[in-house]
């Protein structure tokens, strides 16, 4: 029998018990349905993660470290490192690493703790110091409002909208996210246009050891009573970009809440402690950087350039080195989800072969009837075969629609809980291609390895008992 | 009747059908019931043999046999110059579709299609051309006596007509003999009469061998060349009616 007449045989079988194909395919649909919803869940979340990384092409990010510096026990083993004297991030070795193929921009971590007051509004929070040749990338290049510094020397600030909302700024002409506005009412922002903001001096005080005061006293063989001789320098800055609000999840710090060029910030006199690595190194200059922030071109060079990083005796952690973690935890999580839709699955497998076993009983004379009038055990079987897979297929097109529906239920409820929150609406799910063909694909190989043994009892059916058969 | 025309082989075979020391058990417990004990049929192209005898004589399980639809336990069956006691089970199924075409006492139709689809149902398991299997069924509906009745289910046929239906599919894929199993035994005797003259028509005017199971042995003497008689498994007697 040509495969033509076993489909539309199997169909027509299907169609003369409609009843019974529609509730097994129900089960079916269910089943693919659920798992459908579950591993898009999962999928969709490792694919927010990983967008934004790209996103802010932090996939070409590598960050160095001094020395082998197990990242375990960073102190530790930075002390042990700082005795046996391994390679340190010097402006030396940052020549050397701006020498590697493939790297395009490498800048020092230099933070500052400042206070920083506009008008009437002042806040104390840690300045970065970036160069302007980071303005080739994310999310430098595209400031909202602005534009980054054009020189390393140009007394500039670029300021995140939080740092403004902290000077009692809030910005006229952003999008206020719905549902925010009643957040803290007890605040009261001045609204001002961000053309307002800019071009406006912002002044930025620094504290610094008066050095000549400190001398008189010890001169004096005085112990200073009270406070340390500190004196504050004030420096003028203009602002001359606005950083976009940071949502989600990847904020990481990557701007902070004030930048201002690298020079720049050199020439800030301030403490020279910016963070507890240099007070346990001791500080200065001859220590070092804490760390180096490496930008290659492009994703493709940075296990090559990375390679040749640690080759100089340097640690390196990148974003990829973390997403693998990242992606290592959602492999068990889309185990789990997927599990349950398996589950499910399998229960409608069974619920396929229920009824293919039912209607065999049912179909016994006729069967018989098929074998006498020249029907092979082969043609049975295919007819059976193409029954169940035609149940899982329309099961699995089906359950893929249920299953989409449920997804953008789901999606529109759980931003509308978020949102309050002041969360960028999100895509939560996420379905990919292999997830659509792998589904109904599953879907099928299920309801074949359901119908094997209906199939099989199908095909052996005796046609001399089945024709005696009333 | 059909609308290819009947060549069976340039060289004629002596016997279409024949079968050589065939032997059936069957196993009820623990009981062995020996159905067929030693029958030595022949039956010649063209020919209308008909088998008499008593239930449990072993009648339709011999028809069973040369039919494809069960196995012997011992001797052989010659079908058109085909073995079949020992043929694989695909070679079997070709055999019920290509050499041999089956009636039943009870029809056997399948009561969810049309009289024409039951007969398609039997062209596709032949493998004839998608196309051209309406108009065969048609035809041979037609040449049964069934042209009205094409689109009807067995449920709404007469036990003749159905029956009909039944010689009609069983002629669908042009077999070498038609096997009849009590054919007349579910209908009264003016629609039986019917169905044997239909039957006699076929053999006489196709040259279609017949090999027919009847209980009916005055019946049997009318159309047939020959009468067997079988008794507890073995053929017991032969009457020559006509040669």
């Amino acid at each position: 029998m040509r495969f033509g007449d076993v489909g539309r045989l199997a169909l027509e079988n299907l169609w003369r018990t409609r009843l019974r194909t529609v509730l097994t395919t129900l089960g079916v649909i269910i089943g693919i349905g659920a798992l459908v919803s579950m591993v898009s869940f999962g999928s969709g979340i490792q694919h927010n993660v990983a967008s934004e990384f790209r996103q802010l092409e932090l996939f070409t990010l590598i960050q160095v470290l001094p020395g082998d510096i197990d990242m375990s026990d960073p102190v530790a083993s930075g002390m042990q490192a700082m005795e046996e004297g391994v390679v340190t991030l010097d402006d030396e070795t940052i020549r050397a690493l701006e020498a590697i193929p493939g790297v395009k921009l490498v800048y020092p971590e230099v933070t500052f703790p400042a206070r920083l007051a506009l008008d009437d509004g002042a806040s104390q929070t840690t300045v970065r110091a970036l160069p302007a040749a980071i303005s080739e990338f994310k999310p430098f290049s595209e400031l909202p409002y602005g534009r980054f510094f054009e020189s390393d020397d140009e007394l500039s600030i670029v300021v995140s909208q939080r740092l403004l909302e902290d000077l009692g700024i809030r910005l006229t002409d952003v999008p206020e996210p719905a549902g925010r506005a009643r957040e803290d009412t007890t605040v009261i922002y001045r609204m001002l246009h961000s053309d307002e903001v800019l071009g406006r001096k912002l002044t930025l005080s620094t504290s610094v050891v008066d050095a000549a005061a400190l001398m008189q006293s010890v001169a004096r063989f005085e112990i200073p009573s009270g406070d340390l001789p500190v004196r504050e320098e004030v420096t003028e800055l203009t602002i001359v970009g606005i950083l976009e609000r940071s949502g989600g999840f990847t904020s990481l710090g990557l701007g902070g809440r004030a930048i201002v060029p690298p020079e720049t910030a050199e020439r800030i006199p301030r403490l020279a402690i910016s963070s507890v690595w240099d007070l346990i190194g001791g500080g200065g200059e001859d220590s070092g950087y804490t760390s180096v922030s490496v930008r290659v071109g492009s994703m493709q060079d940075l296990d090559a350039a990375q390679e040749e990083i640690e080759a100089l005796g340097l640690s390196t952690v990148t974003i990829a080195d973390h997403l693998e973690d990242v992606r290592n935890a959602f492999v068990v999580m889309d185990a789990l989800l997927g599990a349950v839709g398996t589950i499910a699955l399998l229960v409608a497998g069974l619920g396929i072969a229920n009824t293919m076993v039912t209607s065999i009983l049912e179909r016994t004379r006729e069967i018989g009837v098929m074998k006498a009038i020249g029907g092979g055990e082969w043609d049975i079987r295919r007819i059976f075969f193409v029954e169940a897979a035609a149940i899982g297929l329309m099961g699995g097109i089906l359950g893929l629609v249920l299953g989409w529906l449920v997804t953008r239920l789901a999606n529109v409820i759980a931003n509308a809980y978020i949102r309050p929150y002041g969360v960028e609406p999100t895509d939560l799910f996420h379905m990919p291609l292999w997830l659509i063909l792998g589904a109904v694909a599953f879907a099928v190989v299920v309801s074949l390895l359901a119908g094997i043994y209906p199939a099989a009892r199908a095909a052996r059916v005796d046609p001399v008992t089945a024709l005696r058969h009333d | 009747m059909s609308s290819r025309a009947r060549v069976r082989r340039e060289h004629p075979l002596e016997h279409i059908l024949e079968t050589r020391s065939l032997t059936k058990t069957y196993h009820r417990g623990t009981t062995e019931i020996r159905v067929l004990d030693g029958v030595d049929i022949a039956v010649a192209p063209g020919e209308f043999v008909s088998i008499v005898g008593r239930s449990g004589s072993g009648k339709s399980t011999l028809l069973n046999l040369i039919g494809g639809l069960d196995t012997p336990d011992g001797g052989s069956i010659t079908v058109d110059g085909h073995e079949v006691a020992s043929a694989h089970p695909k070679a079997l199924a070709l055999h019920r579709r290509r050499t041999v075409g089956m009636v039943f006492q009870s029809f056997n139709l399948i009561t969810t299609r049309t009289a024409l689809e039951n007969v398609t149902l039997a062209l596709a398991f032949g493998e004839f051309p998608r196309a051209k299997r309406r108009e065969r069924a048609t035809s041979l509906l037609t040449s049964v006596g069934l042209a009205e009745r094409v689109d009807h289910r067995p449920g709404e046929l007469s036990g003749g007509e159905a029956q009909r239906v039944a010689v009609a599919r069983a002629l669908a894929n042009d077999p070498a003999i038609l096997l009849a199993d009590e054919p007349t035994g579910n209908l009264d005797s003016a629609t039986s009469a019917e169905i044997i003259a239909l039957l006699r028509e076929l053999n006489r005017d196709h040259g279609l061998t017949v090999l027919m199971v009847t209980h009916d042995h005055e019946g049997a003497r009318e159309v047939s060349n020959r009468v067997l008689t079988l008794l507890d498994g073995r053929v017991v007697d032969e009457e020559v009616v006509r040669s």
